[in-house]
């Protein structure tokens, strides 16, 4: 049982010896990262609608949307990259991207603002609470089932469609989903 | 009766990678006693479930701890699931298991290299940490993070493996089986190894079930007991059987563990083979109501995740008992009568995770 071994990483040592170093030589050589890496959060600023459901998403607390300056702004060195908010997003404009944000000596966070002359254009998709037409919806429950914030309660048999106004953000996800352009968003 | 001394070991101490403190009450070079101290990085990690959703708490579950934080997200999804009633898909059920397989991987190497550390022998230890590489990378590709994994959620998980992901995991394991043959001789044969191992810390199998040790501890001393074996998720198909060792010294712990790395590589192959296709994940509506204790076997022994829900979308209590903390009284007993010399080395073979222990 007791032997001693000798030059067990002999074979090692001369391969290290002729090979190249098994680490990267970073940030001589640019690092090559994988298609999934979770390395930072990017926006689509004009895209966005301010519906704040990535900030409630957020498990460190990251994320501020301030919905009347229409800015989006992310604390990099809060940020966990969990990529929740990505999942969260109803209009899908944010995104994991691969790649670290830059290093720095103090607390950084970034701003995003809407650009102005798109905010009507946003409008249009969104910007207020959907009304239903009673006469042309046919309680299909489609609106209630796309809702993120699970804020509509549609009943088929007792025909009732209501809103949570406390828990709508006002996507529009609903008024998409409608097969019968039955909702309309209202500001 | 020779003078008695008391030398403090830990917070700060360079074979510790996470800061425990210790009283060693010494007679000349030998311990008589010890007298643990935890307390250094608590977080409040428990208390933060009343503050964040269930769904978000996810993300602070795996950060409770890096080495283990796939198998704390797996823990408490499964215990949020058994709360509500969800019935997980086949084909997350396997990819769990290939993802907490591969952390169990990564975490015995990290082992492996912080015992070699301790011993003094550093190109065993930097050979053991650079094979764990390759399993770090095969997290980067599959699941976007080498450490933290993010991939567990209520009801599923969020990303699939593709065929070419699980070729290239069965590739990197098969590289990682071939590669350790020369560090599992090393620390399994080895004289000087053996010297420092064999006889250090002997725990008697009476005492690891009385004191409550878990994982290789407790089957280093020759227990059979290995919480996969209950067949959660997908260990319901796949062959798991107690690696044990009857030893029950340092020499033992550490075998139990090499021999771990090869069954987890076995579980791999076997889990690729049999994975189902078909959806990843399902939806989850309502709210947790009611409680659970859930148990999954984390590379560090036996885990324990409590969960009580009240109808909302915060849950009133979330209660973690890690393997650590298990694993403490087993650890101050085998450091009665061991020399001073051998303490860093019985610290290190309970294989000691602070972070979790105090979350």
């Amino acid at each position: 049982m007791k032997k001693t071994r000798m030059f067990t990483f002999a074979g090692r040592v001369l391969k290290n010896l002729f090979k190249k170093p098994a680490t990267t030589q970073y940030p001589f050589e640019p690092a090559q990262y994988p298609e999934r890496m979770r390395g930072h959060i990017r926006i689509e600023i004009e895209n966005c609608i301010s519906c704040g459901l990535c900030m409630r998403s957020c498990p460190s607390q990251a994320i501020r949307v301030d919905r009347k300056a229409g800015t989006w702004t992310i604390e990099r060195f809060d940020c966990v990259q969990c990529g929740f908010c990505v999942a969260a997003c109803p209009k899908k404009c944010l995104f994991m991207e691969k790649g670290y944000t830059e290093p720095d000596i103090l607390k950084k966070s970034e701003t995003f603002t809407k650009p102005k002359e798109e905010k009507k254009e946003a409008a249009a998709t969104a910007g207020g609470k959907p009304a239903v037409d009673t006469e042309k919806c046919v309680y299909c429950t489609l609106c209630a089932k796309k809702c993120p914030q699970e804020a509509l309660h549609v009943d088929r048999k007792e025909k009732i469609w209501e809103l949570d106004e406390e828990k709508c953000v006002e996507c529009g996800i609903c008024a998409g989903a409608c097969p019968k352009k039955a909702i309309e968003l209202k500001g | 009766m020779a003078k008695r001394s008391i030398v403090p070991f830990g917070p700060q101490h360079p074979v510790l990678p996470e800061p425990v403190h210790l009283d060693l009450v010494l007679e000349d070079e030998t311990v008589v006693q010890a007298v643990p101290s935890i307390g250094y990085i608590h977080r409040g990690l428990e208390k933060l479930v009343e503050k964040r959703d269930f769904k978000q708490y996810t993300y602070i579950a795996e950060r409770i701890c890096g080495i283990c934080s796939c198998g704390h997200g797996l823990g408490y999804c499964m215990a949020v699931e058994k709360v509500m009633g969800i019935e997980v898909p086949e084909r997350a059920n396997y990819l769990r298991a290939i993802w907490v397989e591969m952390s169990r991987i990564h975490s015995h190497l990290l082992w492996l290299g912080l015992l070699a550390d301790a011993m003094g022998f550093e190109s065993l230890f930097m050979e053991s940490w650079r094979l764990r590489e390759k399993i770090l990378d095969m997290f980067d590709e599959t699941a976007g993070g080498r450490i933290i994994h993010s991939v567990n959620q209520v009801g599923g998980v969020q990303k699939d493996m593709d065929a070419s992901m699980l070729n290239h995991l069965l590739e990197a394991v098969n590289d990682i089986e071939s590669d350790i043959k020369p560090v599992v001789n090393t620390f399994l044969q080895d004289y000087t190894v053996q010297s420092r191992l064999k006889g250090a810390g002997v725990l008697k199998k009476e005492d690891a079930v009385t004191l409550g040790a878990v994982g290789p501890m407790l089957r280093a001393s020759g227990v059979e007991y290995d919480v996969r074996m209950l067949g959660y998720g997908a260990y319901k198909d796949l062959t798991v059987e107690p690696i044990t060792s009857t030893d029950g010294d340092c020499y033992g712990r550490c075998e139990v563990r090499l021999k771990e790395l090869f069954q987890s590589f076995d579980l791999i192959r076997e889990a690729v083979g049999k994975i189902p296709s078909g959806d990843i994940n399902v939806p989850v509506k309502g709210n947790p109501s009611g409680e659970y204790f859930m148990r999954i076997e984390q590379p560090r022994g036996e885990a324990i995740y409590y969960v009580k829900g009240n109808g909302t979308k915060y849950l009133d209590r979330f209660r973690l008992r890690t393997p650590t903390t298990s694993n403490i009284p087993p650890m101050v007993e085998i450091l009665k009568g061991c020399q001073l010399a051998d303490v860093p080395i019985l610290i290190l073979t309970i294989d000691p995770c602070v972070s979790c222990t105090e979350r």
